[in-house]
């Protein structure tokens, strides 16, 4: 099953996990992990070889923190929240991708016609 | 920004490395575990959930890798590993560990005592604004009158010529110096004292510490009693008082007024004769009749050059002007030429080569320490090919394993470089003490910033240059092939030994030839030794009566004073004869044109010049100077006879070839009243210093004939005594001193020494170099020798089941000993022969330091290739002999 899936796009974990956590509130590596998969419609298979490392890059930079805590099922997990700056950094990253996007619609529209 | 923050917490990640791994792992942990749980929630028995989990997580150990990579920085971090690691290995092998950093000690803290004395020597500016603006102004003399003397002092009225016709200058002043004496302070005390124009200190853009400079309007005669005083001087004697100004001081009796004191660094003119250095600055203030003298050259000139202006457009100018006066003042300028000299170069001129002599010295003990280090290495890094191999094997790329090689050289130089310090530390405490005296700047000598950044530097090529060679060795190694041989059996070798051969032949070439540099130096200092000065220094005391210059108001008073204090003198238990000279043989003299007869009557610039020295009777029986013929002066030679004068067997060849001296008329050129008669003719004496090369042509007249120079006043001046002794000189100095004390209290009495010393202080400078030269030399044939010593104890340890095989097989230990001597000598050899192509090409830098040596001596080469040669034997014996005594059943097993 998972060789069907495709690997996440370089460059758009990093929104995915913001986004994730935007929408979802604080959560653990495997919460974001299941959350982009199944937002994704299972389609996407997130490669923890690249999530824990990605979390890290995006906590050293400031846009996220992390503390343990206790899960669902009574388990010790380290969970991630959102910072204040990681808050504004969805949202300019939401518009660049927007923009992005747009003009790759464009193209491929032209492509078409 | 963004960018930054990361990187700091990246940094910050260095730190809390160990707290990460642990987190990270549980985090993993609870990652695989919800996991699972979702598993069986979804139906997955725990078995298959788990395998289901691990699957999708992969590789757990990847996982962490790529965190880590993220995490901090892999380079600094491995660079970090490397330093431990490399650590940890220097501490298992302490023995290894304490031979590579003594030997890189004493290479880089010869390096650092050497670079802190040409640092403060050579490269460190002068202690004056702009001072490569600065030079020296020099007569060049008529060289048929002066042979071999490049330059000499100047005569004022010349000064005052250049000074008022040239523009090339922004300054040109006037300098001398002067013996005062202290008074009015206890005891009276000789100082020394710069006689300048006022000039001189704006010249130099000097300002004082407290109170003012001189004047130009004090710089006139009779408004002249004004002083600045030097730093030293001023602590010295005054305490440091800061309400010195205004004070008076007394010097000769007279009362002068400080002006000013200098700041400390202050120091002017800058002196290789600690003795000289000036104390206190008086205005010259030359009487109109002072600023006339043309034909006594006597004053040193210092000039500042204007902006945009070359020294050879100076020179061009200066040309010019001296033609002129040339044409002007033929009597007295004829031949007398001018040259401006940086002032820098002035002062270290001489010094320079045996400088650069020593740095090239200590650079080969560094290249050799180098040698030793990566050869040592090369045998420990073959020995861990194995462990390398797997490290390749598992992945490290051969940039990994260079860095690991050479961080740990690394280690070992810094090391190194810190012992080294320590050892240049004492090495210039030592020199600057024992060997520095004669050097200018020695007191700005010592291990400062500059010098510390240089051995820094210094450690860090050396930690480079030492493990390139094993590290390039490692990365080249095939690893299939060390990973297959059994720990010690290395088949492969054959390119560790030619490395290590290399190494070995280039120890042997280097140290052959700084001991052929060292042996060329102990060979002049020996040659100088062995030159005869003319006199027996032996068991002869020497002391400077120094005495104000306008104590006697004439000649006689002089004469009856000196006469007085030989008298008493002679009478000092001990006391054999006791003689005076106004110049001690040995250092600078007076020369002075003379008419002698038979010889043509010429303009004075074209008279022949000699040394003329004023002697009393006893000198020469004091000194052992021989008479060949005639009779020495007497009493009979007094103030109203005729005038008596003995001369030096050169003169007496040079102006009377075919004749008898003794009887021929002279006259001095400044004392035209008298007529001499040549009564007696005496050896040569070495006026100059033992390197004297021109003939001495000498004349010597006695002081109870003594009168003013022509045409100007009378001034008394001191005379330096000679007193020869039965027993120690030394252990009469103090009744000697007292029975000077007893006709004047005085006196002061000057640079009380044996004459043994003055002969060997005189050589001071050669010694310098030449002590130091052998220690370095000394250090290389010790380093070569450890070097030879354990590339052929490595290699015999490698052929050990070899040379077992050779012995079960009939080889005799004869035999065995003559396999590892013939390696061993086979490598000396190639060294001699490559060392000794190239010392001949070297040595003749060396011309210029050497005496009465070819720098291609074939007496030093032989001798120091068979020393060489004969070490070498010992070195290799050592192991030889071990490799003989082998039981070849036990080399067989041996692996």
């Amino acid at each position: 099953m998972p060789d069907e899936k495709l690997d996440v796009l370089q460059g758009t974990l990093a929104l995915m996990i913001l986004k994730t956590l935007e929408t979802m509130g604080p959560l653990h590596g495997y919460g974001i992990a299941r959350r982009i998969e199944q937002t994704s419609g299972d389609l996407l298979s997130v490669n923890y070889g690249t999530l824990y490392p990605a979390l890290l890059k995006l906590e050293q930079e400031g846009y996220i923190a992390s503390a343990w805590g206790v899960s669902d099922n009574n388990r010790r997990a380290k969970y991630y929240r959102l910072t204040r700056a990681g808050r504004k950094q969805v949202q300019r990253e939401t518009r660049e991708w927007e923009q992005t996007t747009a003009i790759l619609a464009r193209f491929l529209a032209e492509e078409k016609s | 920004m963004r960018f930054l923050r990361a990187w700091f917490a990246r940094l910050g990640e260095l730190v809390f490395k160990q707290r990460r791994d642990v987190e990270l792992a549980a985090e993993m942990e609870s990652h695989l575990q919800m996991h699972i749980a979702d598993g069986i929630r979804a139906g997955l028995a725990p078995e298959e959930a788990r395998r289901q989990a691990m699957l999708t997580l992969g590789g757990v150990e990847q996982v962490k890798e790529s965190y880590r990579d993220r995490r901090g920085f892999p380079v600094l971090e491995a660079g970090i590993q490397d330093l431990r690691f490399g650590l940890r290995l220097l501490r298992k092998n302490p023995g290894f560990t304490a031979v590579a950093v003594l030997t890189l000690a004493l290479g880089i803290g010869a390096n650092t005592a050497i670079f802190s004395v040409i640092n403060a020597v050579l490269l460190k500016p002068l202690p004056f604004d702009q001072p490569d603006r600065l030079v020296k102004v020099y007569h060049t003399p008529p060289q048929a009158s002066f042979p071999g003397i490049p330059t000499f002092s100047v005569s004022p009225a010349n000064f005052l010529e250049w000074r008022a016709q040239s523009q090339a200058f922004e300054g040109m002043t006037a300098y001398g110096f002067r013996r005062f004496t202290l008074t009015g302070k206890g005891r009276p005390e000789a100082i020394s004292v710069g006689l300048v124009n006022s000039g001189l200190f704006s010249l130099l853009r000097a300002r004082p510490l407290i109170g003012r400079v001189i004047l130009e309007d004090e710089d006139e005669p009779g408004r002249d009693h004004e002083v600045v005083l030097s730093y030293s001087f001023w602590l010295e004697h005054f305490g440091g008082d800061r309400e010195i100004v205004g004070k008076n001081i007394e010097l000769n009796a007279e009362p002068f007024t400080v002006v000013g004191v200098m700041k400390p660094g202050f120091d002017f003119p800058i002196v290789r004769n600690p003795n000289l250095r000036v104390q206190l600055w008086k205005p010259m203030a030359w009487t109109d009749r002072e600023r006339a003298v043309r034909d006594i050259h006597n004053y040193l000139v210092v000039a500042r050059l204007k902006d945009g202006v070359s020294l050879k457009q100076a020179q061009a100018e200066l040309d010019g002007i001296s033609s002129r006066l040339m044409q002007l003042y033929p009597r007295d300028d004829k031949g007398w030429g001018a040259i401006a000299i940086p002032l820098s170069q002035d002062i270290v001129g001489e010094i320079r080569p045996s400088l650069l002599i020593l740095l090239g010295a200590v650079a080969f003990v560094l290249l050799i320490a180098c040698a030793n280090v990566a050869n040592l290495l090369l045998a420990r890094t073959l020995s861990r090919r194995k462990e390398i191999a797997i490290r390749a094997a598992l992945g490290a790329g051969r940039g990994r394993l260079l860095q690991q090689v050479l961080s740990e050289t690394l280690l070992l130089a810094l090391a190194g470089g810190l012992l080294g310090l320590i050892f240049a530390h004492y090495g210039v405490e030592l020199i600057v003490n024992y060997l520095a005296q004669r050097l200018p700047r020695s007191r700005e000598i010592g291990l400062d910033g500059g010098v510390l950044a240089f051995t820094l530097g210094v450690s860090l090529v050396t930690g480079f240059a030492a493990g390139l060679l094993p590290a390039l060795r490692l990365a080249k190694e095939e690893s299939n092939q060390a990973l297959k041989e059994s720990p010690g059996q290395v088949a492969s070798d054959a390119v560790g030994s030619r490395t290590r051969s290399v190494l070995v032949v280039s120890e042997v070439a280097l140290s052959l030839m700084l001991l052929i540099g060292a042996g060329l130096l102990i060979r002049s200092l020996w040659a100088l030794r062995s030159v005869n000065p003319g006199f027996d220094p032996h068991h002869v005391l020497a002391m400077g009566l120094s005495i104000p210059p306008t104590k006697f108001t004439g000649p006689a008073q002089q004469i009856r004073f000196f006469s007085d204090v030989l008298e008493r003198v002679r009478t000092v238990p001990g006391v054999e004869s006791a003689g005076l000279n106004d110049d001690l043989p040995l250092g600078d003299g007076s020369h002075e044109p003379i008419l002698a007869e038979g010889w043509p009557v010429v303009p004075m610039s074209d008279l022949p010049e000699v040394d003329v020295r004023v002697i009393s009777p006893g000198y020469l029986s004091a000194m052992h100077i021989p008479l060949l013929s005639g009779r020495d002066f007497d009493d009979s030679d007094a103030q109203g006879r005729a005038g008596a004068a003995l001369i030096s067997q050169s003169m007496a060849k040079q102006f009377w070839p075919n004749e008898n001296a003794i009887g021929k008329h002279v006259t001095l050129y400044f004392y035209p009243q008298l007529t001499r008669v040549v009564v007696g003719i005496v050896a040569d004496v070495k006026e100059d210093g033992l390197k004297q090369k021109r003939a001495a042509v000498e004349l010597y007249f006695p002081l109870a004939q003594l009168s003013a120079p022509k045409g100007l006043e009378w001034q008394s001046f001191g005379m330096d005594m000679v007193i020869r002794t039965a027993q120690n000189p030394s252990s009469i100095a103090v009744a000697l001193t007292e029975a000077v004390h007893g006709v004047d209290p005085e006196v002061v009495l000057l640079n009380v020494r044996t004459m043994d010393d003055l002969v060997s202080a005189s050589l001071s400078p050669q010694r310098f170099t030449m002590l130091l030269l052998a220690v370095f030399a000394g250090l290389a044939l010790l380093l070569a020798t450890i070097g030879i010593y354990s590339a052929i104890s490595y290699s015999v340890s490698r052929r050990t089941h070899e040379i077992g095989i050779r012995i079960s097989l009939g080889a005799s230990p004869a035999d065995v000993l003559l396999l590892v001597l013939r390696q061993g000598m086979m490598l000396t050899a190639m060294g001699l022969v490559i060392g000794i192509i190239t010392a001949l090409v070297f040595s003749r830098l060396m011309a210029t330091v050497v005496y009465d040596v070819k720098p291609s001596d074939p007496l030093t080469f032989v001798a120091v290739a068979l020393l060489l040669a004969c070490v070498a034997v010992v070195a290799c014996y050592i192991p030889a002999r071990r490799a003989m005594r082998l039981d070849a059943v036990v080399a067989l097993r041996h692996e």
